[in-house]
């Protein structure tokens, strides 16, 4: 019977050690400057969306609280707009890079993950979900987004940068 | 150099005075906010770099032009809570209770270095003289080496079945827990410990460690399998250790995992002293899939476990009871238990959500019996319970709920609950 903590305890040095050998990433899978350049091609100057009270009130709608900034920088050309977003999942910020292409999104990657759960939103059978969706009436997304057992608010903070990007493509471009 | 700077931007926006003629005051704050972003861009790109952001910074906040929440450091509040209403069919009593209202502080020390908690109050009111409870359900630091390497340490939730991590109300179906997760895995079942968890490939997790155990010499409830003798982090005996192991592959729809947890539980009889050179390990393990497609929600979980040593249990048992004039009862042997579980999202519009769902359930507490010594089997261990309900989301964090409960052995069980929950 004392021989099993000592097995135990031998487990646990061995899962540390494998964990020490795991060194290797941080959980910043890409900096925003290299996602819009890689979009892009290049650096191009970001340009600015003042927020109103008008379009701060029409954010809140989509976000279920007022945005945190008065402003949005962003990035595009005559079709494409690049927006760098930022929400809340369960206790921190997802930071998630979307590319809006004639009124729809064309990818989304995120770009920073901090919280220890919830990684799975930035797996491709996650993201591969918002391709081509357009905000339908209510600036609602035209489509449901299949959720990730046990990282039900990441899924949400998602969706909700999703409609918000679509809002601000639309926004910037009249 | 900022009151300069701010002279220059009044300077530069009033130089735009026809614009300023007719413009209302949000226009005029937005040229007045341009033109000093314009200037600060301009002092930035002239000064020498004086500070290099490090490479592993998560604070993209002034790029972003926003607050950085937690991305820097800081602490937040989380929490979750529900109300219920049973009324019972046979006698006719009916209850309510705020079952529980849960509050936790995170804490970023770090760029990987996190504290996790939870406190938790039952039942409204705690005192000597009522039911309530206060306790710590979790306080674990974590330390974020890579999304694949995370080290944790401290009071955690133990990774089996699918309610005892994610048991938040809006998260489940019906008013009370299920009953698979409640008598067979202990939820919200929480061991002090340390453990190694992450995230590997295409949405593999896994998450290993070793932590305290239960202690078989403080079992006072059969009915409920082991739970009784958990110990949650109070005082609790480390004689003997416990090692556990999970692995869940999800992806969007799809949930299929599994979990294992094993150890002695004498505790060389600390709490029970006829137990003292006894192992009495447990072995407790379960599997569960769910699945969600086109509004269906389906969801099914395996667990059993057993606990050895039960003739011994026994009469340790029965010692105990006969030094405290109590009643023995019979130390449980094998637990299992399973359920399925049918949902249909037929309702959403904006945030309401309307889910009906079905569940059926069976419960088999196996004891190990004595009928000499008055120690036998309660006929209310093997049950089978048959839950018919919906789920009516207010918002995806608050839910109402109403559902039915039939149980086949102890009818007195059967009833209405009507219950509110929230998470945030």
């Amino acid at each position: 019977m004392t021989r099993r903590p000592r097995r135990s305890l031998a487990l646990l040095t061995l899962a540390l050690g494998a964990a020490a050998a795991g060194l290797v990433r941080g959980e910043i899978y890409q900096a925003p400057d290299a996602f819009v350049a890689e979009v892009f091609g290049s650096r191009p100057a970001p340009k600015v969306l003042w927020l109103t009270q008008d379009l701060q009130a029409q954010a809140a709608a989509i976000l279920g609280h007022s945005p945190a900034q008065v402003r949005q920088r962003y990035w595009s050309d005559s079709r494409k707009s690049v927006w760098i977003l930022e929400e809340i999942g369960k206790e921190e910020l997802i930071t998630a890079g979307f590319v809006v292409v004639d009124g729809r999104i064309d990818h989304v990657r995120v770009l920073v993950y901090r919280e220890s759960r919830g990684q799975e939103v930035r797996t491709p059978s996650f993201l591969k979900q918002f391709k081509d969706a357009k905000l339908a009436p209510g600036d609602r997304l035209d489509r449901e987004i299949d959720g990730i057992a046990g990282a039900t608010l990441s899924v949400a903070a998602m969706e909700r940068m999703a409609r918000l990007a679509l809002f601000f493509d639309r926004t910037s471009r009249k | 150099m900022r009151q300069s700077t701010l002279a220059l931007a009044l300077a530069a926006a009033f130089a735009r005075a026809p614009a300023f003629g007719q413009a209302t005051v949000d226009q005029k704050l937005q040229i007045l906010q341009q033109e000093i972003d314009d200037l600060k861009a301009q002092a930035r790109r002239s000064a020498a770099p004086t500070q290099q952001a490090s490479p592993y910074s998560l604070d993209y906040s002034s790029m972003l032009d926003r607050s950085s929440g937690l991305a820097s450091g800081g602490t937040n509040i989380v929490g979750y809570g529900e109300v219920g209403y049973g009324k019972f069919r046979q006698s006719g009593n009916a209850t309510a209770d705020l079952q529980r209202f849960v509050f936790g502080f995170n804490h970023r020390f770090d760029e990987r270095l996190t504290l996790h908690s939870e406190v938790e109050f039952e039942h409204a009111i705690v005192s000597k003289d009522d039911h309530g409870e206060a306790e710590i359900e979790q306080a674990w630091l974590n330390c974020k080496m890579s999304d694949a390497v995370n080290l944790k340490g401290g009071l955690f939730l133990i990774p089996l079945g699918i309610l005892n991590e994610t048991h938040e109300p809006p998260t489940y179906y019906g008013v009370m827990r299920n009953q698979v997760e409640t008598r067979i895995i202990p939820t919200t079942w929480r061991e002090l410990g340390a453990g190694v968890h992450g995230i590997v490939g295409e949405g593999i997790r896994y998450d290993v460690g070793i932590t305290t155990n239960f202690d078989s010499g403080k079992l006072d409830d059969p009915t409920t399998g082991i739970r009784s003798a958990h110990q949650e982090g109070q005082l609790a005996n480390a004689r003997n250790l416990a090692v556990y192991g999970a692995l869940n592959y999800r992806r969007p729809g799809l949930l299929v995992g599994g979990g294992v947890f094993t150890g002695d539980t004498g505790q060389n009889g600390a709490s029970n002293p006829a137990l003292r050179g006894v192992s009495a390990r447990l072995t407790l393990w379960d599997v569960h899939a769910q699945y969600r497609v086109a509004g269906l929600d389906l969801q099914a979980l395996y667990a059993a476990g057993s606990l050895g040593d039960s003739d011994k249990l026994n009469a340790a048992i029965l010692a105990n009871a006969t030094a405290n004039g109590t009643t023995p009862f019979a130390a449980p042997k094998t637990i299992r238990g399973g359920f399925v579980q049918a949902a249909y999202h037929s309702y959403k519009r904006g945030n309401f959500d309307v889910a009906p769902f079905v569940r059926y359930e069976r419960i088999d507490i196996k004891q190990q019996e004595d009928p000499a010594n008055g120690q036998l089997q309660d006929p209310n261990n093997i049950e089978r319970t048959k839950t018919f309900g919906v789920n009516f989301w207010v918002h995806p964090q608050v839910v109402l709920k109403a559902d039915v409960q039939r149980y086949a052995i102890d009818k007195s069980q059967d009833r209405l609950d009507l219950g509110l929950g929230f998470m945030f």
